[in-house]
């Protein structure tokens, strides 16, 4: 068996409260558990003896407080136990009754001065840091109105919870700085720190929420890794498999479609034709294509050159099957360029939850939803919408979760 | 804050006093309570603080150290300090002999 033991306890939050941790560790070492280790969430106590236990805490602004300021606290019956940054903590036993480690409040505030100066310079580089972090992220959100989209695309979401952090500590930060200008001005004054002050309920509940939201905030850094794992692009094979993408073979219907000579080609991918997976905690199954063709001896109606129909197409496959409705609307914000609102046309389909529909000419753009499932396809050529409709109903069988489908989507 | 002639604190004026004999930490601490007729216990850290403040002041320099353990002395400029110090409380009292003045008249 071990001597000792250690338990672990949350720490109040506010570091910068010198009586309320005071006290916490007088409480403790009555119960028997000394102070060990002060963390920045974490506290440690070792357990032993129940004993009456002075606590005190002194600040000091350098690197390492001196040894001869030490030494004069050892001799006067303080030793040292543990630091969190400025915050040092002393203990002495009641029965050694050792002087106070500050007899003068106007002399005492002259240690907090510096403090003072630097929690003030944190304060404001965090606050500004804040706004100028809440700034870009309202950008990402909101400066296209589609909320719903960047969500499901999943960029911006391990930045909002880190900046929701960030903006925690820069509000922690400014409650520091004003906490220790009072007291320093207290000091001045006289005053001396307030030993009888005690944590209470919502102090714990805040520290315990502080571990909590910690926790998320490294839980989330998964999240870029998977998308990185995720994120692939490749060359579309000529045959579809069993990916869940409307091909442009598909809408064309026409056997003098060929693929051209890959035009521009990067990692061995041919950018003009080909496939992307992403991943979002909210979308984990996300598909991004281009594909484009030509039919030899076939010109584009208005005479502009050999007939070369292409399609883009967006693919979702999303956690909470409530949000395809949002990210169709979003989808539709995305994909707008100026064009009349009303040619974009709301259609009942027995087999879709939602679709809308979009035609200029050689134009056409498909939103459609179902269950989990959402597809968006962009053409470009002379076959009609029906077509487009009529495959995306096969492909978003695949993703729609209504036909337990959804595993077979990798090839 | 730097020391620039006003009035001192009353740590301060006891350091300086009883560094008119080099001394070091916990002994400094004893005497300042033996020149103060035990009027005053300075714990350690306000005398670490008033130490490193008036150190820096030039009011007093190290003496001796040994190891952990520095010893401080008086310095000339210290000295003057605590001469103009000590004739200001001085007059200070002076001024306020009315008080007792006073209370005999109730008397």
């Amino acid at each position: 068996m071990k001597m000792s033991k250690s338990v672990y306890k949350v720490r109040p939050n506010d570091y910068w409260r010198i009586g309320e941790h005071e006290n916490w560790f007088e409480e403790m070492a009555v119960k028997g558990l000394y102070l060990k280790k002060l963390g920045k969430m974490f506290a440690t106590f070792e357990k032993g003896e129940p004993k009456q236990m002075k606590y005190r805490i002194d600040i000091s602004i350098d690197r390492k407080i001196p040894d001869n300021q030490l030494e004069m606290y050892a001799e006067s019956g303080w030793e040292y136990v543990t630091r969190d940054k400025f915050f040092y903590v002393f203990s002495s036993p009641v029965e050694l009754n050792a002087p106070e480690l500050h007899t003068d409040s106007a002399e005492q505030s002259f240690t907090i001065k510096k403090l003072n100066q630097k929690l003030m310079r944190n304060a404001i580089f965090t606050v500004m840091a804040t706004m100028l972090i809440i700034g870009m992220l309202t950008a990402i959100w909101f400066l296209d109105g589609t909320p719903i989209y960047v969500l499901i695309e999943g960029w911006a979401i391990q930045q909002t919870i880190l900046a929701a952090f960030i903006g925690y500590t820069a509000y922690t930060s400014l409650r520091a700085t004003v906490s220790i200008r009072a007291l320093r001005k207290n000091l001045m004054e006289g005053k001396p720190i307030n030993r009888h002050a005690t944590w209470n309920k919502r102090d714990r509940l805040r520290s315990t929420f502080v571990v909590v939201f910690t926790i998320v905030i490294g839980l989330s850094a998964v999240f870029p890794i998977v998308q990185l794992v995720k994120m692939k692009t490749e060359t579309l094979p000529e045959e579809n498999g069993n990916l869940p993408i409307v091909r442009l073979a598909d809408i064309e219907r026409n056997p003098d479609l060929i693929r051209e000579e890959a035009e521009y080609m990067n990692d061995g991918v041919d950018w003009a034709n080909r496939y992307s997976t992403n991943w979002g905690p909210f979308a984990p199954v996300q598909y991004d294509t281009d594909e484009i063709g030509i039919v030899s001896g076939k010109e584009w109606s208005d005479g502009s050159g050999q007939y070369s129909p292409s399609v883009h197409t967006k693919v979702y496959q999303l956690t909470i099957p409530a949000m395809a409705d949002r990210l169709i609307t979003d989808l539709v914000k995305w994909h707008w360029f100026d064009e009349n609102k009303e040619d974009y046309v709301e259609m009942n389909h027995p087999n879709l939850d939602r679709l809308i529909v979009y035609e200029d000419a050689e134009m056409k753009k498909v939103f459609a939803a179902k269950g989990k499932g959402v597809i968006f396809v962009r053409y470009h050529g002379n076959a009609n919408v029906q077509s487009i409709v009529d495959e995306i109903e096969r492909k978003i069988m695949l993703i729609s979760g209504s036909k337990n489908l959804s595993e077979k989507e990798s090839n | 804050m730097t020391y620039s002639g006003g009035p001192m604190t009353e740590a301060m004026y006891y350091v300086l006093l009883a560094l008119v004999n080099p001394n070091h930490g916990y002994q400094l601490m004893h005497s300042i309570s033996e020149v103060s007729n035990e009027r005053i216990k300075m714990g350690p850290g306000t005398l670490y603080g008033v130490l490193s403040r008036m150190e820096k002041d030039g009011l007093i320099s190290l003496a001796e150290v040994d190891g952990r353990r520095k010893t401080y002395e008086i310095t000339q400029e210290g000295k003057v300090a605590l001469r103009t110090e000590y004739n200001r409380l001085k007059s200070q009292i002076a001024d306020g002999k009315m008080i007792e003045e006073g209370e005999n008249e109730n008397e």
